[in-house]
């Protein structure tokens, strides 16, 4: 163990080339993982944060707010369920908004939704004409306080304050009232306007399997979802899920090969000197351990360095462009990732160290 | 040429793992190829192989033809434009639709609808058709081909709720909007469809005009005259239009990225492995070097392994990729990318052999004296 630690010290050259190797790979792995996330997180935001139990849509609204209506008697059936507790509208219409201090032409995409039950980390909603906007509002200039005009009717809403993690579908999420939201989309989307009374979406809290309570019991006028069934029907989200993931699952792939590669090649070279450590005494598996060591500490540094360079791109990424949300999970999950491709490659190398022979010590084989 | 064949038949294993790796790399590289016009084309094919060669957004629809709203006001402003030859209107849904009528089967289909003129080849149209007819009369659609869900010739679509039909009469390939099944229809047959699954609805207003320029006058002349009536219009010409949506160009800088890392990772791995290589072999090549072979032999055998390596990764790596592009992939069709196999097959044999260029390096080094000193390639 000692002497591949010392042999990593004295001689980092000889593992330059697989570290630098291993760092792209590992670049690539944190990038894809962070690409993923962040795509993930931007369309689905709004629906994460709803804390409720079920999210309740028309039959035929494939999981679409804008193509899903709910009348007041199907409400009203739903609030009359022994297992229901609350029930609230939730609606969203999607357009542009004007920035005070921005160019004619630079608007901010923004989901305004309307809501009755306030999703985690929204305040109760606020008063007519107010809303809370995600934060990723921010980059396209909307502050505290100012008044943005949102849609083609220029319909004026003040932001009173900043939430988290709430965008849908790419677009910045503004929480407002249910007479904000029936306001801004009369006035500017009047194909897509509903009755009073009339929402697009249900959020309910009530008992755990309260989703399919609600469908039996309007006997099809309905399609629920609990939260997380609710996000992955977006549409296009596991699709990229599983799109990604194969991507991610090659590429560990090559990590694998390559450090198998690497350590096989390396073995081949110090057969000799192990045949010497051998007859020296030294263990079979002291000398594989060794390696795996030095597989483990080249996979950390290069991981470490990707790491830091990940961060470094998600800093230089301007905001609007590339889509990634790099977090300490995703970097650490890679990192894991590879390690373990580490090991798994690193030990094709033990079969070589076995058949070293000691006696080749004081001959000109092994 | 002998000895570079006669080693790597003796390593089989050493030199099989190369091309693995090669084979993989150049398997998802390919097929990130194809997901990613995939992708593209089935996010705007709609866009860009419709015969408008002009189209106009409101400003608020930030390039978005479902967000966008065409009010009377700015229909009169881009009319009066100059330049301006031919207009017609465009409206955007996405809707339910069961191609049987039976609602289990439905799937998202979204409904462009344009001003079919006599023969259904009015401004918005498809540019194509791969089978039967552009419609002529409401009611009637082309539908686009690809995905996992679409429609055929003869087909009734049945939009949910209230039962709005509309009969497939065309198939055109590569018109997709938005990675679903996509209808073109008249824009009446759109209004109707908006209007049939909200009974709140208000008239529908276009989502986009579609602007042909009067004779003598290029598309970018008449995005100019269009965006200088009003700064609530935003004209585009067709390329621009798609590659202009949200995401497209996101989709692509990701791409990039991605395919930047990977360029980067083939040369390396295919370096590493020759110098590795070079270095076990120092001994040999020494002493090959004193019985008289010259340098430049033993350089050829190395050059001659790294193609050989590099092409069977290449031949692997397509081998593997070709199946998977004749799938679909979720709402995606990908197809075979020829001239992205023959670039990423030039671009990788240029890297590599360049990065093999420092193990030549180290072969061209080798002193014939050394065979005597049992010192070889030097580190």
């Amino acid at each position: 163990m000692n002497l591949a630690l010392k042999e990593l010290r004295r001689r980092p050259g000889r593992f330059a080339t697989a570290t630098v190797i291993i760092t792209l790979i590992a670049i690539l792995l944190m990038f894809l993982g962070s690409l993923l996330d962040g795509l993930i997180r931007s369309s689905t935001g709004a629906i994460r944060a709803q804390d409720v139990d079920a999210i309740v849509y028309s039959p035929a609204a494939q999981a679409s707010f804008a193509r899903s209506r709910i009348e007041p008697d199907v409400r009203a059936r739903i609030e009359a369920l022994p297992g229901v507790d609350e029930v609230g509208g939730l609606g969203v219409v999607q357009l542009g908004a004007r920035v005070p201090g921005n160019g004619p032409r630079d608007l901010a995409n923004i989901a305004l939704f309307g809501y009755e039950i306030a999703p985690e980390g929204v305040p109760e909603p606020p008063t007519d004409g107010q809303a809370y906007a995600d934060e990723v509002l921010e980059a396209d200039g909307i502050e505290e306080g100012m008044t943005i005009l949102v849609g083609p009717a220029r319909t004026p809403v003040e932001v009173i304050g900043f939430v988290s993690d709430t965008s849908f579908n790419g677009q910045g999420g503004l929480w407002a009232s249910e007479a904000t939201w029936r306001t801004t989309l009369g006035d500017n989307r009047p194909d897509a306007q509903l009755a009073d009374g009339v929402w697009q979406s249900l959020v309910v809290r009530g008992e755990a399997d309260i989703a399919g309570q609600i469908d039996d019991a309007t006997g099809g006028a309905t399609d629920s979802y609990t939260v997380d069934d609710a996000v992955n029907a977006i549409p296009g989200v596991e699709e990229q899920q599983g799109t990604f993931n194969q991507i991610i699952g090659v590429t560990i792939a090559v990590a694998l090969v390559v450090i198998g590669l690497f350590f096989a090649l390396l073995t081949v070279e110090r057969v000799n000197l192990y045949g010497v450590l051998k007859a020296l005494g030294a263990k079979s598996l002291t000398i594989f351990g060794g390696l795996m060591v030095q597989a483990v500490v080249v996979t950390l540094v290069a991981s470490t360095v990707a790491g830091l360079l990940v961060v470094l791109l998600d800093v230089a990424i301007p905001p609007g462009s590339i889509p990634i949300a790099v977090s300490a999970g995703s970097i650490l999950s890679s990192t894991a990732l590879l390690l373990l491709a580490a090991a798994v490659g690193c030990s094709f190398s033990l079969r070589r160290v076995l058949k070293v022979d000691p006696a080749s010590a004081i001959g000109t084989t092994s | 040429m002998f000895l570079a064949l006669k080693e790597m038949a003796r390593a089989k294993t050493r030199f099989g793992l190369l091309v693995a790796a090669i084979a993989l790399l150049v398997f998802l590289i390919l097929f990130q190829q194809s997901l990613q016009n995939g992708l593209i084309t089935g996010f705007v094919g709609a866009i860009r192989n419709q015969n408008a060669p002009v189209l106009v957004y409101s400003v608020d629809g930030q390039r978005v033809i479902q967000g966008s709203v065409i009010t009377p006001e700015l229909d009169a402003e881009v009319r009066s434009a100059d330049g301006i030859g031919e207009v017609g209107l465009l409206g955007q849904g996405t809707f339910t639709g069961a191609p049987s009528g039976v609602a289990a089967d439905s799937f998202d289909t979204t409904i462009l609808g344009y001003e079919l003129g006599p023969d259904g080849r009015g401004l918005g149209a498809p540019t194509e058709l791969s089978a039967g007819r552009y419609p002529t009369s409401d009611f009637e659609a082309v539908a686009s081909t690809g995905g996992d869900d679409e429609f055929a010739v003869g087909d009734t679509v049945v939009l949910q709720p209230g039962g709005f039909e509309v009969e497939v009469v065309g198939l055109a390939d590569d018109v997709q909007l938005n990675v679903s099944a996509t209808l073109f229809t008249s824009y009446d047959t759109w209004s109707g469809a908006v209007r049939s699954v909200n009974p709140d609805a208000g008239e529908p207003l276009p989502n986009v005009m579609l602007a042909a320029p009067a004779e003598g006058v290029t598309p970018d002349e008449l995005v100019d005259s269009i965006n200088a009536q009003s700064l609530d219009l935003d004209a585009l010409t067709r390329e621009d239009a798609a590659s202009e949506t949200p995401g497209v160009a996101q989709v692509q800088q990701s791409f990039q990225l991605i395919f930047l890392l990977y360029a980067l990772v083939v040369p390396c791995v295919t370096g590493l492995f020759f110098l590795i290589v070079t270095f076990q072999k120092a001994n040999s090549l020494t002493l090959l070097r004193a019985i008289g072979a010259p340098a430049r032999r033993l350089v050829s055998a190395l050059m001659i392994q790294v193609v050989i390596m590099i092409t069977g990764g290449l031949v692997v790596g397509t081998a593997l990729y070709f199946p998977l592009s004749q799938a679909r992939l979720g709402g995606l069709s990908l197809r075979f990318e020829t001239g992205a196999v023959i670039f990423w097959s030039v671009l990788l044999l240029t890297l590599g052999v360049a990065s093999a260029l420092v193990a030549a390096r180290r072969v061209l080094r080798i002193d014939p004296i050394e065979a005597t000193t049992g010192a070889g390639v030097g580190v």
